[in-house]
């Protein structure tokens, strides 16, 4: 009897919770789902079922197919960009750690991961700037010809690779750190009496130790990466002057396909695509940390 | 609240002290009575800089409506379309002047979003000394009055008098191929031939459907039209053809071929006024911009050579009925005020749409507003459709140029160029068919 009421206080302190949890989450879900298979235009009170059509026409369509790929190639590449550098700055900073200016090192790290999005794009929409930029400059200071960053169609897929990871950076190495101060210790003091070096002691045993850590670490930024909108946006953007290329990714064209096309059903079926990718994701990242586990 | 504290713990202890207590709780309670009683609007717009436009309106409002409150919300254009989107099918935007395109609102006002205006609303629009039929037709639909017209957007050639002057050049293009002689003329370059001051600025990249409507201006002096009503309600692209290719063409050669300008060199007003382009094509905003910018500038406007866009802008009211609805619509009719119009074209240089307003008091004083009121008599206009999906083959066929327009390939290819335009016309036909507006 104690056991029962024990049971309904537990579900009756949890259901507002879970109450919650399914309005915010989970109803939002179901409804995309849904409306993925209808045709709505957001104004009409009509919403017809019209199966995998939507689906059948994202297939199709070269726009959602060129977002499709540029955001995979963006998030890819951040991964790649990202995941070595935060190991390497982890590890050189873990390396300082009684130095007076670790605080200064890890700060200064994490700060682009806390900055507005949007003023830190415009500051790199300037440094990538054709005319004006610093980076030009410097290029052109070694002899190498000025680039158009913002508008050849590789170099400004290149250019919000570059501005994702160098936000990403900050919570990457934050991890990393957590993960070089769990490593033991007498690993490393094992690893040194043999004569390893400082980089092989770093290769051969911070490496494959930190596997689980760089697992999460890949999959987290990898599906942020897939969630790129507003670099992409800010860096093309400009009320006059010269904008810069729209590079096109699957948040702005489910935005423009909602609200300029006015296809909400449509769009629906590329955040369902969306949210299938980040779920394959997601159970790979799970039954890598399974096997890992296991062994 | 305070007055009621004080009324109870001091009463009895002076009657000084209770008729001042009675005041402050009659001057609260008239406080909040009038705060609950004040009317409130809000007035949406997709160009930041009408904001002061519409402040102004509501300043003149006023005396007749002394507890008025209008928020003036003023966002750039894209923005604007979603937050119309969203706060009306939501129904959370309260009683708002929208300002909105014909061809965009004619979505909201099919699905019931936008009610008809008041009949005396509609009789001053309907007025034949008020507006043109044409501006009438943009602001309604089937026969019925949904909107009043405020201000379009007319395209012109704004043009550097100095510039002009220094490569020799008497007058402004007056054809299409003349603007490619003119432009290859008037860029300036550097010791390595790179162009440092573009010779006519050209929109070539940037989000949206800008880069299209830019295009069709272009394409529009060559005969061709992005879509073209063939039978009543019918309709089809009409730019995979000669027309489509040269407009083409004369981007792809100016950027690859003559390379007057390319794609990252500073373009558009802000180039202009700054001395980085020579020439380019935009509308009567850009003259207040100027003036408050750069006031020095030495530049001149000309008419198209066969025509120009005239894109309205119409003010809407979310609602008709209550006081608030009554006051929006007032609104809306104040800012057609001759009055307002003259300092909407003087001091924020979008054209007003209304007739028998003497607007010489700023064309007088601003010379180069006479592009844009005196054009040729056979002067041609077009507008975008009011039809539905007319954004969506807009921003597909931006896509499509944008690619294109990067493409040095396509440059002395017809064959590729045509071909590009066939997938193009093809993905606007889709559309077209898609929503049951193709023409068979």
């Amino acid at each position: 009897m104690l056991q029962q009421k024990r049971w309904r206080f537990a579900i009756l302190a949890i259901l507002p919770t879970l109450a919650i949890f399914a309005w915010v989450r989970m109803y939002p879900i179901v409804e995309t789902l849904r409306l993925s298979l209808h045709e709505w235009n957001i104004l009409s009170k009509n919403k017809p079922f019209i199966g995998l059509a939507n689906f059948r026409e994202l297939f199709h369509d070269q726009l959602f197919l060129n977002a499709l790929t540029n955001t995979s190639i963006i998030a890819f590449g951040v991964v790649i960009l990202t995941v070595p550098t935060a190991m390497v700055i982890a590890g050189l900073i873990h390396h300082r750690t009684h130095s007076r200016f670790s605080g200064f090192y890890e700060t200064s790290v994490f700060i682009p991961h806390v900055v507005s999005l949007v003023p830190a794009a415009m500051a790199w929409k300037w440094i990538f700037d054709a005319k004006l930029g610093p980076l030009n400059a410097l290029l052109e200071f070694f002899g190498i010809p000025a680039q158009a960053w913002l508008f050849d169609p590789v170099l400004s897929v290149i250019c919000i690779i570059v501005l994702c990871s160098w936000q990403a950076l900050g919570y990457a190495v934050l991890i990393y750190l957590v993960g070089f101060k769990n490593l033991p210790v007498s690993l490393f003091e094992a690893a040194k009496l043999d004569g390893a070096s400082g980089v092989q002691r770093f290769w051969h045993v911070s490496v494959p130790m930190l596997k689980p850590i760089t697992l999460y670490v890949s999959v987290v930024t990898l599906i942020s990466g897939f969630n790129v909108y507003a670099q992409a946006f800010v860096l093309a953007s400009d009320s006059q002057g010269a904008p810069g290329r729209q590079v096109r990714v699957l948040v702005l064209d489910m935005l423009e396909n909602s609200f300029r096309n006015y296809r909400v059903g449509y769009a629906a079926s590329e955040a369902v695509v969306l949210l299938s990718i980040v779920l394959v994701l997601t159970l790979i990242q799970f039954g890598l940390l399974r096997e890992k586990g296991r062994k | 609240m305070r007055a009621y504290r004080s009324s109870t713990h001091k009463s009895g202890s002076s009657s000084v002290a209770a008729r001042i207590a009675a005041l402050s709780l009659t001057a609260a309670i008239t406080a909040v009575s009038g705060s609950a009683f004040a009317q409130t609007i809000n007035v949406w717009s997709g160009y930041p800089e009408m904001a002061p436009f519409y402040e102004h309106v509501a300043e003149g409002l006023k005396e007749k409506y002394p507890d008025l409150e209008v928020n003036v919300e003023a966002i750039a254009l894209r923005e604007h379309e979603k937050r119309i989107a969203l706060g009306l099918t939501s129904g959370s935007a309260g009683v708002t002047v929208i300002e909105l395109a014909g061809s965009t609102a004619s979505r909201y006002i099919e699905n019931d979003l936008l009610p008809a205006a008041p009949d005396a609303v509609a009789s001053f629009v309907t007025n034949k000394d008020n507006f043109g039929e044409f501006f009438v037709d943009a602001a309604s639909k089937n026969g019925t009055v949904y909107g009043v017209p405020l201000f379009r957007g007319q395209g012109a050639l704004f043009y550097n008098v100095d510039m002009f002057e220094a490569a020799g050049l008497k007058e402004p293009p007056q054809t299409m191929e003349a603007y490619t002689d003119y432009a290859e003329k008037l860029t300036q370059r550097d010791a390595n031939g790179k162009a440092t001051v573009s010779g006519w600025s050209l929109r070539l990249s940037g989000g949206g459907q800008g880069i299209a409507e830019k295009f069709w201006i272009n394409l529009f002096q060559y005969g061709g039209s992005v879509i073209e009503e063939v039978s009543d309600g019918k309709w089809q692209a009409n730019y995979a053809n000669e027309a489509g290719r040269k407009a083409v063409k004369q981007y792809l050669e100016n950027v690859h071929v003559l390379k007057t300008v390319s794609p990252e060199m500073p373009a558009d007003a802000e180039a202009f006024e700054r001395g980085q382009t020579a020439m380019f094509i935009r509308e009567s905003w850009v003259i207040a911009d100027i003036a408050a910018k750069s006031p020095d500038l030495n530049y001149a406007t000309a008419p198209l050579p066969v025509g120009s866009i005239a894109l309205p802008a119409n003010l809407y009211v979310n609602a008709v009925e209550g006081e608030d609805a009554e006051a929006a619509w007032a609104y809306v009719q104040a800012a057609n005020d001759p009055d307002n119009l003259v300092w909407l074209l003087d001091n924020v240089g979008w054209l007003p749409n209304r007739s028998g307003v003497d607007y010489g008091v700023v064309t007088e004083k601003v010379p180069a507003y006479g592009a844009f009121v005196d054009y040729p008599a056979d002067y041609k206009f077009f507008t975008l459709p009011a039809i539905g999906p007319i954004e969506e083959v807009l921003t597909r066929l931006a896509a499509q140029l944008t690619n294109a327009y990067g493409d040095a390939s396509l440059a002395e290819d017809d064959a590729a160029i045509d071909a590009m335009l066939a997938k193009a016309a093809e993905e606007t036909n889709n559309i077209l068919k898609r929503e049951g507006l193709l023409a068979e």
